[in-house]
């Protein structure tokens, strides 16, 4: 009986001495400057979050191996947001709370970034979401910018804007039909932003299909499209899974349509799964893999880690840029601060809110203080041809 | 009109793979009374020795499928040994082997996650193409799998009503106390319920995954099946087919004439309103005339 008791009393001392040291070892030492990585680590939007870290893991690396950022060594703490809000807000809690870090890199989409806004400017964390496209990401419904939320990629508006204008003007389509997530607010922004520009050049929506995140089967909609006579078939998803279900499923349904996409669509996953049914379709994107000035990067990472980098990586690396530049003016202004300390959260997202002209990973950064978002970030129109993407144009805001 | 039975053709189509799962869910409730929530995993485990079988090894499709289904039957056999069997032997209540199967359902699911990843796996193409029947689209996939759907369906009803085999079976689903008391094997009438369980449910993942893309959540429509068994009547084999195509069809029109936002809405609410008049689903019956 009482060894009965006694095995069970062990289990428990070690249970207490292994979630105490997991407590402890949350504690800061003063000399490290810490940064979260909330991202889509593992599940089907795995391809997401893989590179990006990945790509963190090296650049911090070579910081370190420098000497840090005067002197203070970077970490990175990753948590996995499996793609579910809640298990993003909770692992933005988290890193405030419990980790104690500087600042927080991610989340990757609009819909925990809208959530996560808030509570970073409640516990005075700079977060700096990477392709949370969605205008409410930094500003909430007044207009009023959440103080400590930024972002490195543009916003929808100006993405919905670009691609009505390119289908009007470049493909002269006229009838658009919609088949969006509209359990997305990234989706159903674009939506609304498209239809906007479209109709006001004269073009027309002439179908509005929804579905919701992880549905599987379109067919119902396509066939509305098909019947609805549009010329234009805009697909506004944040991942590839289901414009390749959707093009695969209108192509057996008979449906041949120009497809038109947003930044959501890239990852080379699409080409593999849909690049035959996608021929000749064009999307939106904010930077390409494709771009010449990547090349070499793209070459070293891929020998170095066996996968490509994805843009995903190259938003992280913008956004780790950018806490590079700020922790910096930051310790120039007071060398001995603590990284752990609410202050150096507050100089830092000052820093961030300020940065102007700043070289970060593919272009140079410069934040909107009313808003917080880059300053004229462009969209690249890409065409999918013989399983490749390509370049066709360039908007500039 | 033609969008009209275009849409119905559609919902068919879905619905024949969820009368697969729908069956798979009727047979092991029927004998045991309990839910088999590990169903899921023994899609997956269907899909991916498709996939692999096919994409990795470049064995032709029909031995391939021959593989996958092994493998789902492997795999449910195996879940039914170590996660059911020691509770049914204990008298566990049914509760508990549900939670049972909810848990080896997950344990397998992050396994496969864990080991393959989670990203989107293109099936090898076996029967592409379409054929165009006066304007309606047939994909020539979807009428491979219904058709096998048909096939599977009455080889089990074959061998249920007709073979002494199936007479211990159902035999089990009327009461498995006194049916192990008249001499039946009841480890051997579960191998057989769990091995058949794996052809379904390793059969409709290899559909799915060709239909869709293999992934290790692909069998989140599970849940789908499972409504339609309930709505035909838990533990009715043609309660669960007839659910299926009822809940098939009713998605795609909801979805092609209301909004596909309310689809579930709908499916949930026609489960409801079903359960309301007719307690034991619409071809169920009570506990003594199952299957």
């Amino acid at each position: 009986m009482f060894f009965k008791y006694f095995k069970k009393g062990v289990w428990l001392v070690a249970l207490l001495a292994l979630s105490l040291s997991s407590l402890l070892s949350g504690c800061a030492s003063s000399k490290t400057i810490k940064i979260g990585f909330i991202a889509q680590m593992t599940g089907p939007d795995s391809y997401i979050g893989q590179a990006a870290k990945l790509a963190l893991e090296d650049r911090i690396a070579e910081i370190n191996e420098k000497g840090g950022i005067k002197g203070y060594k970077i970490e990175l703490i990753t948590y996995d947001s499996r793609s579910e809000v809640p298990d993003a807000v909770a692992a933005a809690k988290r890193l405030m709370d419990q980790d104690h870090v500087s600042a927080i890199i991610g989340p990757e989409w609009s819909g925990a970034a809208i959530p996560i806004a808030s509570i970073a400017d409640t516990s005075k964390t700079p977060v700096i979401a990477t392709t949370a496209s969605n205008i409410k990401v930094t500003v909430d419904d007044n207009g009023n910018v959440h103080p400590f939320m930024f972002r490195v990629c543009f916003i929808d508006p100006y993405q919905g804007f670009a691609i009505a204008d390119f289908a009007y003007k470049e493909l002269g389509k006229r009838k658009a039909a919609f088949i969006t997530d509209v359990s997305a607010a990234y989706s159903v922004g674009i939506q609304n932003y498209f239809e906007e520009h479209f109709t006001s050049l004269g073009g027309e929506v002439v179908a509005k299909e929804g579905y919701q995140a992880n549905d599987q089967e379109f067919r119902a909609q396509i066939s509305k499209v098909a019947e609805s006579g549009a010329d234009l078939l805009v697909v506004p998803t944040a991942t590839y899974r289901d414009i390749a279900l959707i093009a695969k499923q209108a192509d057996a349904l008979g449906l041949k349509i120009q497809y038109l996409g947003v930044d959501g669509w890239v990852a080379d996953e699409l080409l593999s799964m849909a690049g035959k049914e996608l021929d000749g379709a064009y999307l939106s994107s904010g930077v390409t893999t494709e771009s010449p000035e990547f090349k070499d990067y793209n070459a070293a990472f891929e020998k170095k880690h066996g996968m490509k980098a994805t843009v995903y990586a190259y938003y992280a690396l913008d956004a780790l840029y950018a806490i590079e530049y700020a922790a910096s003016a930051v310790l120039d202004q007071n060398p001995s601060a603590d990284p752990g300390s609410e202050a150096f959260r507050v100089s830092l997202k000052n820093a961030l809110e300020t940065m102007k002209d700043v070289p970060a990973f593919t272009s140079k950064l410069t934040m909107e203080p009313d808003t917080h978002n880059p300053h004229n970030k462009p969209v690249v129109i890409l065409q999918i041809k013989d399983g490749q993407w390509k370049i066709v144009k360039t908007y500039e805001p | 009109m033609i969008l009209f039975i275009q849409q119905v053709v559609s919902g068919l189509s879905i619905g024949a793979v969820y009368s697969l799962l729908a069956v798979g869910y009727a047979l092991v409730y029927s004998v045991y009374n309990f839910t088999n929530w590990a169903f899921d995993a023994f899609m997956v485990a269907g899909a991916f020795a498709g996939f692999y079988a096919i994409a990795s090894f470049f064995i032709p499709p029909v031995p391939a499928i021959a593989l996958a289904l092994l493998a789902a039957v492997i795999l449910s056999v195996g879940v039914e040994r170590i996660a059911y069997r020691p509770l049914r032997l204990r008298n566990a209540p049914r509760l508990f082997m549900m939670i049972s199967a909810m848990g080896a359902n997950l344990c397998i699911i992050n396994l496969a996650n864990l080991f393959f990843g989670g990203q989107f796996r293109k099936f090898p193409e076996i029967a592409s193409g379409t054929i165009f029947l006066g304007g309606v689209a047939v994909g020539k996939m979807d009428l491979f799998a219904a058709g096998f759907s048909a096939v599977a369906l009455a080889i089990l009803w074959f061998f249920l009503y007709r073979t002494r085999a199936g007479l211990g079976i159902r035999a089990s689903a009327i009461d498995t106390l006194t049916a192990s008391i008249m001499g039946i094997n009841n480890d051997a009438v579960a191998f057989m319920v769990f091995a058949i369980s794996g052809v379904l449910s390793g059969s409709a993942g290899v559909f799915y995954g060709i239909k869709y893309a293999v992934y290790p959540y692909l069998g989140i429509v599970t849940l789908k099946a499972m409504i339609a068994s309930i709505i035909g009547g838990l533990g009715s084999l043609p309660g669960a087919v007839l659910g299926s195509l009822l809940l098939g069809v009713t998605e795609t029109l909801v979805s092609g004439y209301i909004s596909s936002v309310y689809r579930d809405l709908f499916s949930f609410s026609i489960l409801v309103l079903i359960l309301l008049f007719f307690p034991n689903g619409l071809l169920g019956s009570k506990d003594s005339e199952k299957l």
